[in-house]
C-alpha cells in the first residue's frame, strides 16, 4: 500500500513537472527578452525543454517499468509496440490525410484494458521504437514519448467513468449503442487535439507572427491562452481535427473487436508462475521436459 | 569509430553548435561536416543506406521554413512587397529579414535532422539499444523484442493482405482494414503468449529478492530530483539567474544518481563488446574541441561572432577563423571511415 502511494506521488511529481516545462508560457509573468525578438532564448529554450522533459520522462519510465518485471507483460508489450510501430511505419510509407495516424487507437485501448502503467509504456515505447526504425530519433522524441505516454496512462482513468455509466444504465436497456466505445471515441477525439496542442507548445513562444497570435512576455494567463488559441486555430486546427476524427473512426469501427481480443488475452495472461519453494534442486533436475 | 558513446559525443558537439549559434556561416560549416560524415558512411556502406538525397532533403526543409517565416512574420526594415487584405497571419509586409531568419531556422532544422540521420546510419539498432542505461533493462528488453518482431509484423501484414486478396477482399473504405488488423493483432498476441512461456521456461525474471523488491532510496532520490527540477525551472524562468540553474543541476544529479543506484542491481551481459580504439579516441577529442570552443571561456576566441540576428535590418554575419577551424574537427569520423575503406582496398 505504502509503495503504491509512493508510486502515485512519483507519477504526480514527474507529470506535473513535465507539464510545468511544457506549459510555461501560460503561467509565466515575464520571461527575459534581453536579446530582442527572443533570439537568445530561441536557441536555449528548446534544448532546455528537451533536457528537462527527458529527465522527467526517465523518472516516469523507471517507475512504470517497476512491475513489468514478469515475462508475460514484457512479451505482451514488446509485441504490441511492434504492431503499433509497424502501423506507424506503414503510415510513414503511405501518409494519410492531414494529421491522421493509426497509432493512438491501440495506445488508448491498451491503456484502457491493461491499466495506466502499461498504457504509459505502450505510448512512450511506440514512439521510441518507431523513431529507431524510421530514423526518427531526435530532440523532439522526449516530448513525443511523454505526450504519447500520457495518452495511454490517462486512458485508464476512463474505467471508473465507464463503470459508473454502465451501472446507471437500465438493465432492460438493450440498445445496440456501445456506451464503452462511445466514451473511448470521445476520449480519442479529445486527445487528437490535445496531442497537437501540447506538441505545438514546443516552438510557439519562438515563432514570430501577428501580434494577436504571438507569445509576448508579461501577458496574463487569460491573454496568453487567447493568443495561443488564435495561433492554434490558424495553424494546426484542421490538421489536428483530421487526427481527432481519424481516432474516432478507428475506435468506432475497430474498437469493439479489438477490446474483445485484448480482454481475451488479458485473461489468458493472468496465470502466475510460482516456483515450488520446498522442491530440492535434485528433484527439479529430474523433472521431465515434456 | 565503432563505440556508440563516441558517436553520441560527436552528436552532442553538432547539437551544441546548432543550439548556441544562429550565425549562418558556422551553421553551414556544421551542416557541411555532418553531410561529409554521412556521405562517407554511405560510401563505406555502414548501416542501412537511405533512399533520399541529402541535398533534396535540405533544400525542401530550408525552402519550407523560409516560406513559412516570410509569410507569417512581418518584422524587418527591408520591405520586399506587401500582401494586401486581411488574411489572418499572412497579410502584411514581406521582408528580407524575415526571409533570412526563416532560412536560418531551416538550416538549424536541417542540421538537427541530418545529424540524427547520420547517427542512425552509423549505429545499427542493436548499438542504439545498448545505449539504454542498465536501470531500464525491462524497457530495453521490450524495445529489443519490438525491434526484432517488427519485420515479422510487417511480413505478417503482407501475408494477411495477400491471403485476403486471394479471397476477393478489396481495400475500398476504412472498414476494409478490419480483416487485416484483427488477424495481425491476434497473431501478435499469440506470439507474445509463446514468447512469455519460452522466457519463463528459460528462467527470465525468476524471483530474485534483491531485484524484485522495489528499492526505496533510489526512488526517493528521483522524486526529490524531479521536485528540484520543477522548482529550478520556475526560478530560472522568473529571474533568469544562476540560482535556478544550480537547482536544476542538483535535481538532474539526484535523478541520475537514483538511476545509477537502480542500475547497479541489473547485471548486463553482451555477446560482443566493442573495443576502444585510437579512432574512437580521436573522434571524441575532435568533438570535445568543438564543445569546449562553444561552451568554455577560452581567451582569444571571439564568442561575439556566434551571435547573429537579421532583425531589425539585415547585416553580414561576422566570422572568427579560429572557431571555423576548430569546427572542422567534426569531420574526423568521416575521414576515419574513408581511411578504413582505403586500407581495406589496399
Amino acid at each position: 500500500m505504502k509503495s503504491k502511494l509512493f508510486s502515485i506521488v512519483i507519477y504526480l511529481a514527474a507529470t506535473i513537472s513535465g507539464l510545468l516545462v511544457l506549459l510555461y508560457p501560460f503561467f509565466l509573468p515575464a520571461i527575459s527578452i534581453q536579446s530582442g525578438f527572443g533570439t537568445f532564448r530561441a536557441g536555449e529554450m528548446p534544448a532546455m525543454m528537451t533536457l528537462l522533459l527527458g529527465l522527467c520522462m526517465l523518472v516516469l519510465l523507471v517507475e512504470a517499468q517497476g512491475p513489468v518485471m514478469n515475462t508475460k507483460l514484457i512479451a505482451l508489450l514488446g509485441v504490441l509496440v511492434a504492431i503499433n510501430s509497424a502501423l506507424r511505419f506503414i503510415e510513414t510509407a503511405i501518409p494519410g490525410p492531414g494529421g491522421f495516424t493509426p497509432i493512438f487507437f491501440l495506445i488508448i485501448l491498451v491503456g484502457y484494458v491493461f491499466g495506466g502503467r502499461v498504457g504509459f509504456l505502450m505510448g512512450a515505447l511506440t514512439m521510441l521504437v518507431s523513431g529507431l526504425v524510421t530514423g526518427g530519433v531526435g530532440p523532439w522524441l522526449p516530448g513525443q514519448m511523454f505526450t504519447a505516454g500520457w495518452v495511454g496512462m490517462s486512458a485508464a482513468l476512463l474505467r471508473p467513468i465507464i463503470r459508473l455509466l454502465m451501472a446507471k444504465r437500465h438493465p432492460d436497456n438493450t440498445s445496440a449503442i456501445n456506451l464503452e466505445i462511445i466514451v473511448l471515441a470521445i476520449f480519442g477525439f479529445l486527445w487528437g487535439f490535445l496531442y497537437g496542442m501540447l506538441m505545438n507548445l514546443w516552438q510557439w513562444p519562438f515563432i514570430l507572427g501577428p501580434q494577436e497570435q504571438s507569445w509576448a512576455a508579461g501577458l496574463g494567463m487569460g491573454e496568453t491562452l487567447q493568443r495561443y488559441l488564435a495561433f492554434y486555430l490558424v495553424t494546426s486546427f484542421v490538421w489536428d481535427a483530421i487526427a481527432a476524427i481519424g481516432n474516432v473512426l478507428l475506435i468506432l469501427m475497430f474498437g469493439a473487436p479489438t477490446l474483445k481480443a485484448l480482454r481475451r488475452f488479458q485473461n489468458r495472461f493472468s496465470f502466475t508462475y510460482t516456483p515450488e519453494r520446498n522442491a530440492v534442486p535434485s528433484e527439479l533436475g529430474r523433472g521431465s521436459a515434456g | 569509430m565503432k563505440i556508440p558513446w563516441a558517436w553520441v559525443i560527436w552528436l552532442v558537439a553538432v547539437l551544441v553548435v546548432l543550439t548556441i549559434t544562429r550565425n549562418p556561416l558556422y551553421l553551414l560549416i556544421d551542416i557541411g561536416c555532418v553531410l561529409f560524415v554521412g556521405l562517407a558512411l554511405q560510401r563505406v556502406e555502414v548501416g542501412t543506406p537511405r533512399l533520399y538525397s541529402p541535398w533534396k532533403f535540405a533544400g525542401w526543409i530550408i525552402l519550407l521554413a523560409t516560406i513559412f517565416n516570410t509569410l507569417t512574420s512581418h518584422y524587418g526594415e527591408t520591405v520586399l512587397f506587401t500582401i494586401p487584405g486581411k488574411l489572418p497571419l499572412i497579410s502584411g509586409n514581406v521582408t528580407l529579414e524575415a526571409m533570412v531568419y526563416g532560412a536560418i531556422n531551416g538550416l538549424i532544422l536541417t542540421g538537427m535532422l541530418m545529424s540524427f540521420t547520420v547517427l542512425n546510419l552509423a549505429l545499427p539498432v542493436r548499438d542504439l539499444i545498448s545505449l539504454i542505461p542498465r536501470a531500464f533493462f525491462p524497457v530495453a528488453v521490450v524495445t529489443s523484442i519490438a525491434v526484432t518482431y517488427l519485420p515479422t509484423t510487417v511480413r505478417q501484414y503482407q501475408q494477411i493482405r495477400e491471403a485476403q486478396a486471394v479471397r476477393g477482399h478489396q481495400m475500398r473504405t476504412l472498414r476494409d482494414w478490419l480483416p487485416l488488423l484483427m488477424p495481425l493483432l491476434v497473431g501478435g498476441l499469440e506470439h507474445a503468449m509463446q514468447l512469455a512461456e519460452a522466457m519463463t521456461a528459460r528462467g527470465f525474471a525468476s524471483p530474485k529478492p534483491e531485484v524484485g523488491r522495489r528499492q526505496v532510496y533510489p526512488r526517493l532520490l528521483m522524486l526529490l530530483g524531479v521536485v528540484l527540477l520543477a522548482l529550478g525551472w520556475w526560478a530560472q524562468l522568473v529571474s533568469a539567474s544562476w540560482k535556478g540553474w544550480l537547482v536544476i543541476l542538483s535535481g538532474a544529479v539526484l535523478i541520475l544518481l537514483g538511476l545509477w543506484f537502480t542500475g547497479t542491481h541489473s547485471p548486463r551481459t553482451a555477446y560482443h563488446r566493442h573495443v576502444w580504439s585510437w579512432n574512437d579516441g580521436l573522434g571524441i577529442i575532435g568533438a570535445l574541441v568543438v564543445i569546449s570552443v562553444y561552451l568554455l571561456p577560452i581567451p582569444g576566441i571571439g564568442k561575439v561572432t556566434l551571435y547573429y540576428d537579421p532583425y531589425p535590418k539585415l547585416s553580414l554575419p561576422q566570422f572568427s577563423p579560429l572557431i571555423g577551424m576548430a569546427m572542422l574537427s567534426l569531420l574526423i569520423p568521416g575521414i576515419l571511415a574513408l581511411k578504413s575503406l582505403n586500407d581495406e582496398t589496399l
